[in-house]
């Protein structure tokens, strides 16, 4: 900024300069105290109120800059002959931005715009204003006026992106395309283009309709020549072609890239696709896409082909013979594509059903023979091997093996050949189908293999992946899978040693710490989980895709202050990005990368509809609720902030929904929980069925799940608040019932909401009040119901405070228990039944404490804010001035069901309590013991102990070759320090639960004494 | 095997796996943008067949008269696709844009004075270490300025090493 300077506003620079220094140095005081001695000798300086604004929004007085910003802005409108320049205007926006008031920072360059037409660098500042506002069709026009001035392309090309842009944005606005088009051709024709990214928009323009021969003549004309790089313009050109279903040339040109980039797989895919006219891929790309001058072709979903047996057989084969001609090219072993893209005209031709199927084996057998040591070769080969019958795949596992046994001599290959066979049988979901003997085989084998392959990595660098890291990966997976299985613990505790033991040797590996979080989540080891997740280091972007590892985990704990820094860090990098997006467009239009610019637009939007953003804030306001609810004011502050909860519920209206986004990248999670709403390890095993559902299918449901937690939690802070309103007028129903009109209102929206509320559980109101009142009477269970306990106790929580003001279920008519009653018997039943089932946390991996919070934390939390809220209303606090009759409106018989529930949720958490004290109280030692002896106790020969003992001899034994770096590493191994840290995370877990008990049995004995 | 194409902000959320290696740093919005929409023909990515990220290279175009030059912000490798000279290509390819679409002299780069691997892959493609960079990493490590010459810098001028170490805030550029 204070490069900026200048004869800014008619003042000296040497009089401006102090001031910018002080701020750029953040001594803003002192920059202060310089601008009112500028401001003395310039009073009606615009320019120096601005600075002024701006010292004052950085001091975070943001009311006094908000009113020294609109007087510079009635000087900048009022006097004629005050001098307007940019520098004054920009900074005056940078701190209306800073206020939020982007549309003051727009009508004061507007007005500087129509005060002096011609000031291109003003014109430049009010479509930045405009770009900020997203403002398309503003942005368009004042680009056009800008270009009719001066006549540059840059301006052009700015309209023609903001006329793409609200060609994105709306239905039916791709009418301005021909404008779009004819502005470009008018210009071209007497100034040609200058720009390679002006070209790609104009080809854009004209593929959006479907004018490809026009494209193409454009490309292959003169123009062409600003594509600097030959297969970029022959990458367009053949996808142009294709799209002109110009097959036969289209293939040329791919063919064309494929000569001097043989191992470009993209260009190979639409070689072949040309080859065979597969046209649907071509036909449907997005104007994104095209915008991007994205080829990509999604072969997955290729269809029968058209052509005849005879024409797609012959094409095929001059596939086939082109690739191996490329293959006698190339004497680079790191060139795949040619070799892949023999496996895959084998698999077209399979899934034409004109294969010999012997083909596919043979050519997948010579990539394994080339390419089988490396540790892709299982992704580059996935698709076909997907379609292999199960008998094929022994086949091919076995001739793997067997290749792999003859072939390598060079031990690092043969260790890679090795790791891609266990991940072939990972793939195929082998361990469904293998007895556990067979499967605790494999799992020793792989530790062992890693053992002994040691040595291998003697000489690398710590930074490098060592050979065989991926082994321990895949023995824990085995492991895991044993567990679930036979529900043994010791498979569990021996996946988490051979994880550690890999860190422990190198502890960069990331699959390792990642499979560790999850291990350590299930085990109700949180606090560990959350430091393994702290050294992955997930930040900025990477929140918004791969915090779904941690934090589902967290918002159902009471690691309270842990998952408000993470709720708190990701909200604060999505706002923070959201701030500058715009900025950030703007700098690819003044750089002329006008392709840039829409898809930062897009990537804006796309990011502002996550639904991790969305579930993030509303999340953010619960967790503070919770933290509160010991006070009901705080509470309502809480409340305040979000619009008394009605922000999350426009938010989360029914067209917001339709555009949410789901940006995780869910690749890097365990076989065994896919999403974060799915964790196998929680169901049965049932042998002989794949536990690898289809991916697409999981994500699909997921996103339908998400929509109703969605909805489900947009309503609660709402709720809650209507809880509390109703609640504190409870006892006046006879004095205010004809004269308060608010809870008339309240009255007929809560109904509403229970309604929806019930609704998003899958119930009618009417059947959702049947589930609690047959519950509570002992006539239903919970079981009946695919419901979360906690979702329904909620239910009557909120209908209880709902029945505070319209007695909608009254003893006596049709029900024979009051509204207060049903709640009691609900938490009581529901946490007794819990508690029946409850197994210490140490022992029980995948327990219930995190339903147990849930119960705690939300429906008892809730349902003591209605409590409170009651109290409050008869006895008001201290510091109030106390009504006079106060003490005569307590009326004991409506106070007993409120004095009722405060001792039902007393013993309830009493119980929950004792439940908890067993295993506080328990020594750490005895703990410790008590998991060490799953380890050590049995049969040495079997599985888990096997490979116990082979993490314990390895580390013990003093091997020459294994170098200083990994002997030293063994040395620090202590497996017992490994199982006392997870007791210590338990512990601290069980610990802070039982705080947040003990501190909810202070607040109803407060009660108690109040009462 | 490798599809490479400019990078988009869409790229941004299916990197995890490349970034989570240790070395490769997560940088804020602003800076990927800054480089998406400063200098797109230096921020590319390498696909594999399914569309998993093997690695990417982010870089720019910058300086005057014979120092105008091309650099490597960052180049990384996902730990699957290590091992293939990947990183190489990745190299090869902002060179060549340098070379031949901005006609500049040289391509340097910065690397840990610990990252041994690094430093000896820099080698190979050709590069030579031009100086040693004074506790340029966090105040703490010594970074190394590496260089290579393009075709214009005929004679090489720019890759002669400085008999000096120097520090960070003599540094031309950020």
């Amino acid at each position: 900024m204070a490069s900026k300077y200048g004869l800014a506003g008619g003042i000296p620079e040497r009089r401006v300069r102090p001031i910018w220094d002080a701020i750029d140095s953040r001594q803003y005081k002192n920059a202060l105290k310089l601008c009112v001695g500028l401001l003395a000798k310039h009073p009606s300086s615009p320019y120096a109120l601005a600075l002024k604004a701006l010292i004052l929004e950085r001091m975070g007085k943001l009311d006094e800059a908000r009113s020294v910003c609109l007087n510079a802005k009635d000087l900048l409108y009022s006097s004629t002959a005050v001098h307007v320049d940019d520098l004054t205007l920009s900074t005056l926006q940078i701190v209306f931005q800073r206020l939020d008031r982007l549309d003051l920072a727009t009508s004061c360059y507007e007005h500087a715009c129509a005060k002096y037409p011609n000031n291109l660098e003003i014109m430049m500042g009010l479509f930045n204003c405009y770009v900020r506002e997203y403002s398309y069709v503003k942005q368009q026009q004042i680009a056009i006026k800008m270009y009719k001035i001066v006549g540059e392309e840059r301006f052009l090309l700015w309209a023609v992106c903001s006329i793409q842009l609200q060609v994105i944005s709306s239905n039916g606005g791709d009418k301005l395309l021909p404008l779009a088009e004819g502005l470009l051709k008018k210009h071209i024709a007497s100034h040609s283009l200058h720009e390679p990214e002006a070209l790609h928009i104009y080809i854009s323009v004209l593929e959006q309709q479907g004018k490809y021969e026009t494209a193409l003549e454009v490309i292959s004309g003169n123009l062409g020549s600003l594509i600097g790089i030959e297969v970029d313009k022959l990458r367009i050109q053949g996808r142009l072609l294709a799209r002109a279903r110009d097959f036969a040339a289209g293939a040329e040109k791919f063919q064309r890239v494929l000569e001097l980039c043989s191992d470009d797989w993209d260009a190979f895919l639409n070689y072949l696709g040309c080859l065979l006219e597969d046209d649907i891929n071509w036909s449907k790309a997005s104007v994104t896409d095209q915008i991007k001058l994205s080829n990509s072709v999604d072969f997955q979903n290729c269809k029968l082909s058209t052509l005849t047996e005879e024409v797609f057989n012959f094409r095929l084969s001059s596939a086939l013979s082109f690739v191996q001609n490329l293959q006698m090219k190339g004497h680079n072993d790191c060139v795949r594509c040619p070799y892949l893209a023999t496996i895959e005209i084998e698999r077209r031709r399979r899934l034409n059903g004109k294969a010999d199927d012997f083909k596919l084996m043979e050519v997948l057998l010579n990539y394994f023979n080339r390419f089988g040591h490396l540790s892709c070769f299982t992704s580059d080969v996935e698709s076909s091997l997907h379609i292999l019958t199960s008998d094929e795949r022994n086949e091919i596992l076995e001739a793997f093996g067997k290749s792999s046994e003859s072939s390598s001599t060079i031990p690092t290959k043969a260790i890679g050949s090795a790791i891609t066979i266990f991940k072939i049988q990972e793939l195929f979901d082998c361990a469904s189908c293998f007895p556990v003997s067979d499967l605790e085989a494999i799992a020793v084998k792989m530790v062992d293999m890693y053992c002994k392959s040691l040595c291998l990595s003697r000489e690398l660098d710590p930074q490098e992946n060592m050979h065989g890291e991926e082994l321990l990966s895949m023995a824990c997976n085995v492991l895991v899978h044993l567990f679930w299985r036979t529900r043994c613990l010791s498979y569990l505790l021996v996946a988490i040693l051979v994880l550690e033991f890999g860190s422990n040797i190198r502890r960069y590996v990331w699959q390792y710490k990642i499979l560790l979080l999850h291990l350590y989540s299930h085990f109700g080891a949180l606090p560990l989980a959350y430091e393994w997740y702290g050294t992955l280091d997930v930040k900025n972007i990477l929140l918004e895709t791969v915090s779904h590892h941690i934090l589902p985990q967290m918002l159902r704990s009471p690691l309270w202050s842990e998952t408000a820094d993470l709720l708190k860090e990701y909200i604060k990098f999505m706002d923070d990005y959201f701030n500058e997006a715009a900025d950030l467009t703007f700098l690819a239009y003044r750089h002329r990368n006008y392709s840039k610019v829409i898809e930062f637009v897009q990537f804006k939007e796309r990011l502002q509809h996550s639904y991790q953003y969305l579930m993030a804030r509303m999340d953010a306001s619960i967790l503070q609720m919770k933290q509160k609810t010991d006070k009901l004011e705080d509470v309502e502050c809480i409340l305040e902030n979000v619009k008394h909860g009605l922000q999350f519920l426009e938010l989360s209206n029914e067209a917001e929904l339709k555009l949410l986004t789901f940006n995780e990248d869910f690749q890097t999670r365990p076989w065994w929980s896919p999403t974060s709403s799915i964790n196998y390890l929680l169901e049965t095993f049932e042998e002989g069925t794949a536990h690898r559902r289809e991916q697409k299918h999981q994500v699909d449901a997921r996103e339908c799940v998400t929509r109703k937690a969605i909805e489900w939690k947009s309503l609660l802070p709402r709720m809650v608040y209507l809880s509390i309103q109703v609640a504190s007028s409870f006892l006046k129903e006879n004095i205010e019932l004809n004269g308060s009109v608010s809870d008339i209102d309240y009255t007929s929206e809560f109904k509403c909401l229970l309604e929806r509320y019930a609704r998003n559980l899958g119930l009618s109101f009417e059947d959702a009040t049947e589930a609690i009142v047959g519950i509570s009477e002992g006539k239903k269970s919970f079981k009946e119901y695919d419901l979360e306990m906690v979702h329904l106790i909620n239910f009557a929580v909120f209908v209880n405070a709902f029945n505070l003001c319209t007695h909608h279920l009254e003893p006596g008519v049709g029900h024979q228990q009051s509204s207060w009653h049903i709640v009691n018997s609900l938490v009581e039943k529901c946490i007794s039944e819990e508690l029946m089932h409850a197994q210490p946390i140490l022992t029980s991996p995948g327990n219930n404490l995190p339903i147990l919070v849930d119960l705690v934390t939300e429906s008892i939390s809730w349902h003591i804010l209605v409590i409170q809220s009651c109290l409050r209303s008869v006895i008001p606090s201290g510091k109030k001035k106390k009504k006079p009759s106060a003490t005569d409106q307590l009326n004991l018989p409506q106070l007993q069901p409120v004095h009722a529930s405060i001792q039902c949720l007393t013993n309830s958490i009493q119980d929950v309590q004792t439940w908890l004290e067993g295993q506080v109280n328990k020594p750490e030692d005895e703990s410790l013991d008590t998991l060490l002896s799953h380890l050590q106790r049995g049969d040495t020969e079997q599985g888990p102990h096997q490979i116990f003992r082979i993490l314990e001899e390895t580390a013990t034994e003093s091997n020459p070759e294994l170098g200083e770096r990994i002997s030293g590493s063994l040395q620090c191994w202590n497996s017992a320090n490994v199982i006392r840290k997870l007791v210590v995370a338990q512990h601290r877990s069980v610990t802070e639960f039982h705080c947040i008990c003990a501190s909810k049995l202070r607040l109803l004995e407060s009660f108690k004494q109040l009462i | 095997m490798t599809t490479i194409r400019r990078f988009c902000c869409d790229d941004l959320l299916r990197f995890a796996p490349v970034n989570f290696d240790h070395l490769t740093e997560t940088f804020n919005m602003s800076f990927y943008m800054t480089y998406l929409a400063r200098w797109p023909d230096y921020f590319h990515v390498a696909e594999a067949p399914g569309g998993r990220i093997m690695g990417y290279i982010m870089g720019k175009v910058e300086g005057q008269g014979e120092s105008w030059h091309g650099h490597v912000t960052a180049v990384t490798v996902a730990s699957e696709y290590r091992r293939q000279q990947l990183a190489k290509k990745l190299m090869n390819m902002l060179e060549d844009i340098s070379d031949k679409m901005d006609k500049a002299y040289f391509v340097d780069l910065f690397v840990r004075a610990s990252n041994m691997p690094a430093i000896k892959m820099y080698e190979k493609l050709g590069y030579v270490i031009y100086r040693r960079v004074l506790r340029y990493y966090s105040g703490e490590e010594d970074g190394l300025d590496m260089r290579k010459a393009l075709s214009r810098d005929v004679k090489k001028k720019s890759i002669i090493p400085l008999k000096r170490p120097v520090t960070p805030d003599e540094l031309e550029y950020d």
